[in-house]
């Protein structure tokens, strides 16, 4: 691969620049929704309730906000992230095409092959999730009512997507890297005895944590 | 008002301008990193393999979030919902913004909104909530990517640092969800840990360890980005089977069941 040094900054500087713009446009866009309903509908909600609504969800989703900025965005890459924090479920879809992606190409996160790499996974992701949507919502909505029935054949199919999903990515992970894949799984269980229904993104926070701090302690120890 | 207001043309409409917003933008983004490859001398082989193992990854993960559009469809009609989990929304912070403000207003998301003041309410709600990152990206995105690539190029020690560091929080991730499917309740009791979730996570991973496998030793490297899609695929087809084999005293076994 040839070395794009030259170009380097100035591509970055690009995307950010596209990104704020697209970012800023998606804000417009999104808020023009609920404006657009009160105004063609003619209701305003009262400003109260709206009030006593948010404060209940604000906190929790609000900080979740600021550990998904600061945790994804190194990994993403500059147009990985914009993308992603558009067109969201970021942890359950988007993170793991973009890594999955990069592991796949033999790209670094940090790398300008990988801002590539990891922009087109999530892109193309982003884009097969709208059309499955979309076409679900408009072509299939009796036949997938059947597929997630709780008492629907393909039910357990859907109830057990996750585990699924992070088996599947995590496994390669977990043979390259065991050593620090032991302990924040530990961490993880260890938690969830405690607190079982504990919200995934506070969940995280602590895996992440204990992972980072468990590879950076066995790094010094020289184990990896 | 009928309840019809909640799947009107305009409602439709809505949807339209709000998801062609998000294709344009991927479209946009794909175009210029891809042009960027190019330039880079990235194979045009890879980057198409790029793309068609993530529309295989994404598969699955799109029709469990479709879903939740038709879970929310219940009591918020199909296109609000469908708007809000195509752009940030994401399955479990829609039905807690929702249920959060119909509970305010004395309803719930188990019986049809019939006011259009209170449709108009929830469509605040998921919106003021889920738009923050949108704030701090144009903010402090170039400025956590600077000081993380700056960090990482300084020398050969910092860059090693760097990809244990980033292995690390991806492991982190990953763990989170293993250690869910391990130990985890839900709030609804659907998808407790247990003999499913745990027979699942295993075909998950053993499944994915022979395609990887099988691909090292036979050079099949045209297989090598199918192998991920493929293990949850199966391990999403250990679970529909089990469930019409075994009796339910074990599939609906968890570990939770007993407490």
């Amino acid at each position: 691969m040839k070395n794009g040094k030259a170009n380097e900054r100035t591509y970055f500087d690009r995307v950010h620049t596209w990104g704020r713009l697209w970012t800023v446009g998606a804000l417009l866009t999104l808020f023009s929704v609920p404006i657009a309903i009160c105004l063609h509908y003619n209701v305003w909600p009262q400003a109260h309730d709206v009030f006593m609504a948010l404060i209940k969800v604000l906190p929790i989703y609000w900080g979740t906000a600021i550990v998904e900025v600061a945790t994804y965005t190194p990994m993403l890459g500059a147009g990985g992230t914009y993308l992603s924090f558009v067109t969201g479920n970021i942890t359950n879809l988007k993170l793991p095409c973009g890594l999955n992606a990069m592991e796949n190409a033999g790209v670094k996160s940090n790398s300008e092959e990988g801002e590539v790499i990891s922009t087109i996974a999530i892109g193309v992701s982003a884009i097969t999730t709208t059309v499955i949507i979309a076409a679900g919502v408009l072509l299939f909505a009796p036949f997938l009512g059947r597929l997630t029935d709780p008492d629907a054949v393909f039910a357990p199919a859907f109830t057990y997507v996750l585990p699924a999903l992070f088996g599947a990515l995590g496994a390669g992970y977990f043979k390259k890297h065991w050593k620090i894949s032991v302990f924040p799984i530990l961490v993880g269980v260890a938690v969830l005895l405690f607190a079982p229904t504990l919200p995934s993104g506070t969940l995280l926070f602590v895996t992440i944590v204990a992972s980072i701090g468990g590879a950076l302690a066995m790094l010094k120890l020289k184990w990896v | 008002m009928n309840a019809d207001f909640k799947e009107s043309g305009f409602m439709y409409g809505l949807a339209i301008f709000v998801i062609g917003f998000v294709v344009l933008e991927s479209v946009f983004f794909i175009v210029k990193a891809w042009k960027r490859g190019k330039e880079l001398g990235i194979s045009k082989e890879t980057m198409k393999n790029t793309a068609f193992s993530s529309v295989m990854f994404t598969l699955a993960p799109a029709f469990s979030i479709l879903a939740t559009v038709f879970v929310l469809a219940g009591a918020l009609g199909i296109v609000l919902p469908w708007i809000r989990l195509s752009v940030i929304g994401n399955l479990s912070y829609e039905t807690v913004a929702s249920e959060t403000m119909l509970e305010v207003l004395g309803s719930s998301l188990r019986q049809p909104v019939t006011d259009p003041s209170q449709f108009g309410a929830v469509a605040w709600v998921m919106t003021v909530g889920a738009t923050f990152p949108l704030v701090l990206l144009p903010i402090f995105c170039k400025m956590i990517q600077k000081k993380v690539t700056g960090a990482v190029h300084k020398s050969k020690e910092s860059s090693h640092l760097a990809d244990v560091v980033s292995a690390a929080a991806f492991i982190g991730i990953i763990a989170a969800f293993i250690a869910r499917a391990i130990n985890g309740k839900t709030a609804d009791g659907v998808g407790d840990a247990g003999f499913m979730s745990i027979v699942t996570l295993v075909t998950a991973v053993v499944v994915s360890l022979l395609l990887e496998t099988l691909c090292e030793k036979k050079k099949l490297s045209k297989l090598q980005p199918f192998a991920m899609p493929l293990s949850m695929f199966a391990a999403m087809g250990m679970a529909v089977l089990l469930n019409q084999v075994l009796p339910e005293a074990v599939t609906a076994l968890t570990w939770w069941n007993h407490i």
